[in-house]
């Protein structure tokens, strides 16, 4: 449990910024291209899920969020 | 054993806390703040602009890509509201920071607006002001003190905006 | 290998298992075995929607997913061959309602026919076959979702509630989630919890006395996700996904062999799943082209362990045209309990013959193509895809040495268009 703990908030001191190049607000442009998006299209990622879902034994994994144009 | 679990806990709590502040956000110009000056190309080629030289209006200047769908839902709202103050005493000044120079021209176009963009597709006036967001707007006084930064854009933040600029307009220099 | 006159006895019990086989078979009206749609938020709604919408959007598709009939080696003698048909529509509609919330509706309706596998049994020549059920009328089903999402400066909040019924089965879910921004929002937090009660009333159970009657079933899903711009052009994203299946998880509408004797299908009531998800995306400017790269680890504790890879290239052609081909590997081994049929009986009592237990790997490819314009102030996106499925034993992993007859084939078709306005 500890060790858990110790490694998220590493995970999280990293990703902070020193290690990983920021990209800042401004900068998303290509991040804001529906092509970048996780799925772009949400009703063939429902569709393939289903699909895959009913044919196979595997779980759709998904369901993260982030990324994108970052817009208010 | 017992000693050292409570040890570790206390540096697990510092590594979060550390994290925590360096997650934290850069910080941007605030209200009380001077707003630099400075000098940019126009987006339609016309000449270049400076916040120096609407010294003495009071300035909206609001940072937009075409990117950015509120940013583009923001263009017809402060067209309207460009045009419920006269000229000489209320200026928009927008700042495009498309690395696509010609994107940002074909939303202008399509929109059509009445006050002028300028073009920074290095994002050097962002960095300066340290946008944390977009779209980002500094309203700034006639002495060219910043006042007021809003972030985002909603369709209802129009009202609120106008209360501001009417208040800083009827706020004359001595 | 075994006693001659007990190999007698079976081949006559698998004879009489194939004449049952052949006296007509009615519909198998579940085709999919879903959990309703899994209630996750994140698989609900749109995932990467970030800043709230400020435009209406609505999107319609159709498609029409055909399987290949089963070929006459892995058939039963007067079995169908012609395998699964289904029709599908789906709509989606989001708007935004004042300034910070955003709803979704999702409604998928389907039509399907056709003929599914029932049983395995010995073939002639030993080699397994599939004996498949009559071909089906048109069976339909229906599934609403209602998704709302809360939009803070730097966090967002999800809830979704659905419903999904066909003429045998029910199932209510519902789903609430959440997203947070650190970093300058290069660094996002997703996680999420979902439930699904479901109710199968398989039909005619009267008329076959291995079908049960009514039964439930409950999942309950959480995931927990973190994204990460690594540049401009750059992003990753990792979610864990843990799913807890409680209740009748077997196929009601399938039995398996054993000992020559057909069987209900039965499997454990509590299923443990995870799925590990990895995204990888990538833009190419001087090519005006996106890489994205998926894979999924996936493990449940019937002993089943799957891989998914899937490599996709968006291709944007003349300002406003979009070429997609992607390809998929899978590869799943089985569960502990399968077998094509059984020469002794289980202590435990499970028994399962159904092709989605097996040991197998499927490779698929797509194409898909997108017209973007923009008339009359709306955006619209038209586009087109053709999808082709392949399983077999000899595609996965590890050796295979008996797979299922019964594996399928697809292709899949299908149109849609998306207004923006």
């Amino acid at each position: 449990m500890r060790a858990l703990v110790a490694s998220l908030s590493l995970a999280a001191l990293c990703l902070s910024g020193t290690g990983c190049a920021a990209v800042k607000p401004w900068e998303r442009d290509v991040l804001a291209r529906p092509d970048m998006a996780w799925e772009p299209d949400t009703l063939e990622a429902k569709r393939d899920a289903h699909v895959h879902y009913s044919k196979e034994a595997s779980l759709p994994g998904g369901g993260a969020g982030g990324g994108g144009c970052g817009c208010n | 054993m017992k000693c050292t679990r409570s040890r570790s806990w206390r540096g697990t709590a510092l590594a979060l806390l550390a994290g925590l502040a360096l997650v934290a956000n850069a910080s941007a110009l605030e209200d009380g703040a001077k707003a630099p000056d400075f000098k940019l190309p126009s987006l339609d080629g016309g000449k270049s602009l400076s916040l120096a030289s609407f010294r003495g209006k009071v300035v909206y200047l609001d940072f937009w890509a075409s990117w950015c769908p509120p940013c583009l839902t923001s263009l017809p709202l402060l067209e309207d509201l460009r045009k419920q103050f006269p000229n000489d005493q209320f200026q928009i000044l927008a700042v495009n920071v498309d690395q696509d120079v010609a994107k940002a021209r074909k939303f202008l176009e399509r929109t059509g607006v009445g006050y002028p963009s300028a073009t920074d597709p290095k994002g050097r006036l962002p960095e300066m002001f340290g946008v944390e967001t977009m779209p980002t707007s500094f309203l700034i006084d006639r002495t060219g003190v910043i006042r007021y930064v809003h972030h985002g854009f909603r369709k209802g933040d129009v009202g609120p905006l106008r209360e501001r600029i009417a208040q800083l307009v009827a706020a004359r220099p001595k | 290998m075994s006693h001659p006159a007990r190999r007698g006895r079976r081949k006559a019990r698998a004879r009489s298992a194939r004449r049952r086989a052949q006296r007509k078979r009615k519909p198998s009206a579940l085709a999919a075995l879903t959990s309703g749609a899994l209630a996750l938020p994140g698989l609900a709604g749109s995932a990467a929607a970030e800043g709230l919408i400020d435009q209406i959007s609505s999107e319609y598709n159709f498609s029409r997913y055909s399987e290949g009939s089963i070929p006459a080696s892995k058939v039963a003698p007067g079995s169908e061959r012609g395998r699964y048909d289904i029709d599908m529509h789906q709509v989606h509609l989001a708007a935004p309602l004042g300034e910070r919330f955003a709803l979704g509706l999702d409604v998928v309706h389907e039509s399907m026919s056709g003929a599914t596998p029932w049983y395995v049994i010995p073939g002639d020549d030993g080699d397994p076959v599939q004996v498949m059920t009559g071909a089906t009328v048109e069976d339909k089903r229906t599934d609403l979702l209602l998704e709302g999402k809360y939009y803070m400066d730097r966090s967002l909040a999800s809830l979704s509630g659905g419903v999904s019924f066909e003429k045998d089965y029910f199932a209510i879910n519902g789903g609430l989630g959440g997203q947070l921004d650190f970093n300058d929002k290069n660094t996002t937090l997703s996680s999420g919890v979902g439930v699904s009660i479901d109710s199968i009333d398989p039909t005619d159970s009267a008329e076959f006395p291995l079908r049960p009657d009514h039964e439930k079933k409950q999942s309950y899903s959480a995931y927990a996700g973190i994204s990460q711009v690594l540049r401009r052009n750059v992003a990753i994203q990792s979610t864990l996904t843990y799913s807890l299946g409680n209740g009748f998880l077997s196929d009601p509408y399938k039995e398996a062999l054993v000992l020559g004797e057909p069987v209900a299908d039965s499997r454990p009531d509590l299923r443990n799943q995870i799925a590990w998800l990895s995204r990888y995306r990538h833009h190419f400017s001087s090519l005006n082209a996106t890489f994205h790269t998926d894979y999924q680890f996936y493990w449940d504790d019937w002993n089943i362990t799957a891989h998914t890879l899937e490599v996709a290239w968006y291709q944007s052609l003349f300002e406003s045209f979009r070429l997609i081909p992607s390809f998929r590997y899978y590869s799943q081994g089985q569960a502990d309990f399968y077998a094509n049929y059984y020469d002794q009986a289980r202590s435990d009592g499970y028994y399962s013959s159904d092709y989605r237990l097996s040991p197998f790997g499927a490779i698929s490819w797509r194409l898909r193509a997108e017209a973007h314009f923009r008339t009359w102030e709306i955006d619209w996106v038209g586009s087109f895809s053709w999808q082709r499925y392949l399983s077999s034993g000899s595609y996965a992993l590890g050796k295979v040495s008996a797979p299922n007859p019964g594996l399928v084939s697809f292709d899949l078709y299908s149109v849609g268009l998306t207004t923006r306005f």
